[in-house]
């Protein structure tokens, strides 16, 4: 007899595991209680997994999906509310945690050092732009702005870490209109940065 | 390949775009060569990956800024102009519309200069119109008359051959006593011998006689 191999054909993905109905539908109560992680969230450093709470099956058109509400922990900070997996249900990407890790996990995610970082409000022009202004608030003879910055908007997510600055409030981040600090520096050797 | 496509844009003339002419239509299918053709994962190391990340986030960040700052200040210009409540602006449009009423004025009495020309215009052609359309009227009414006249006339002249209630027994009798006979006969050689009772000599009987 053969050995079974299973052997992948086709493109590669970053994907790991399974849909979230193919472990959920093979365990007792439908999982509830169990922690699963995501592949995609392994990047960061602090751990990130999903405590299931209520499961609730989909019609047969769906039978890929799975209605999932989870206490979610996301970096090492849980999220107060719960939240609904559905459209994502479908992806290959969902990992049971060992019953035998789960209080590993948990652990970790106790001993996470929070960081407070404070995101920026507003962002200063970028050079071109400041000139247009400049020529702009001259010809219809407004007094010249004092500061030439633009409010900053950032996506909602429920996830963020960090925290948006309120008023005057100095941030711990900035953003420039530059190229800023490269993560990795390697990729710039032997060019002068500024 | 190019024979394909310009057939497509022959039939399709409308649905083709010219600007994506170097591309193949979406409706097509792979081609066969390709079918089966895996491309390859390009491999970005996880520094690059990184860089690119944080490079791409911050372009995001900063589009967003500015397009947030542009939208918002399209929508401040616009409150503005629909207000324009302050007595400034109020004055200047009260200006403009005087402006505006002269340009107005001039524009309609050169307008209407204009337009008594042409009326007057109009009006000489109309006028001359209409009197070579009477004209050819009454000389059509007129043929038409006279016509009619000659008819007349005519049939004036034959009314006294008619036979009427006073004249018909003299008619009768003019035509009892002078009966046509409108019978004729025709021999070989084209003779007519007009009337039933007319004597005919036949010619072969007189050929024999004489012989």
């Amino acid at each position: 007899m053969t050995t079974k191999v299973v052997k992948y054909v086709g493109r590669t993905t970053d994907f790991k595991g399974k849909t979230l109905w193919e472990i959920v539908g093979s365990l007792k109560n439908f999982g509830v209680g169990r922690l699963i992680t995501r592949q995609v969230f392994q990047r960061y450093p602090e751990p990130t997994f999903m405590k299931i709470v209520k499961v609730e099956t989909c019609p047969d058109e769906e039978r890929r999906r799975v209605r999932v509400w989870v206490e979610k922990t996301f970096r090492g900070r849980k999220l107060p509310q719960l939240t609904e997996i559905y459209r994502t249900s479908y992806k290959p990407d969902y990992q049971l945690v060992h019953k035998d890790e789960e209080e590993k996990l948990l652990q970790a995610a106790a001993t996470v050092k929070h960081k407070s970082d404070i995101l920026p409000n507003s962002i200063e022009m970028p050079p071109l732009m400041k000139r247009f202004i400049m020529r702009d608030h001259e010809k219809k003879g407004v007094q010249p702005m004092k500061e030439y910055v633009m409010p900053l908007s950032y996506k909602h997510s429920p996830n963020r870490v960090e925290r948006i600055a309120e008023g005057d409030e100095k941030p711990t981040i900035e953003f420039t209109m530059g190229l800023g600090t490269p993560v990795s520096p390697t990729l710039y050797e032997g060019i002068p940065l500024q | 390949m190019m024979s394909q496509r310009y057939s497509l844009r022959c039939s399709f003339p409308l649905i083709i775009q010219i600007a994506e002419a170097h591309r193949k239509p979406r409706w097509l299918p792979i081609a066969k060569s390709k079918i089966y053709r895996i491309p390859k994962r390009p491999e970005i190391s996880q520094e690059e990956r990184l860089e690119l990340r944080r490079i791409n986030n911050n372009y995001n960040t900063k589009m967003r800024a500015i397009r947030r700052f542009y939208a918002e200040e399209w929508v401040r210009e616009k409150s503005t102009l629909e207000s324009a409540t302050s007595e400034m602006s109020q004055r200047l449009e009260a200006d403009e519309w005087l402006r505006c009423e002269e340009l107005n004025e001039m524009w309609n009495k050169t307008i209407a200069a204009e337009r008594e020309e042409r009326r007057a215009q109009e009006l000489t052609i109309m006028e001359e119109y209409s009197l070579a359309r009477m004209e050819a009227k009454d000389k059509d009414l007129r043929e038409r008359i006279s016509k009619a006249s000659a008819k007349i006339r005519k049939e004036k002249e034959l009314c006294t051959t008619f036979v009427t209630p006073e004249n018909l027994e003299e008619t009768i009798d003019r035509i009892l006593s002078n009966t046509v006979d409108y019978n004729f006969a025709i021999d070989l050689k084209g003779n007519t011998y007009q009337g039933r009772d007319s004597n005919i000599q036949n010619e072969d009987k007189k050929i024999q006689a004489s012989n």
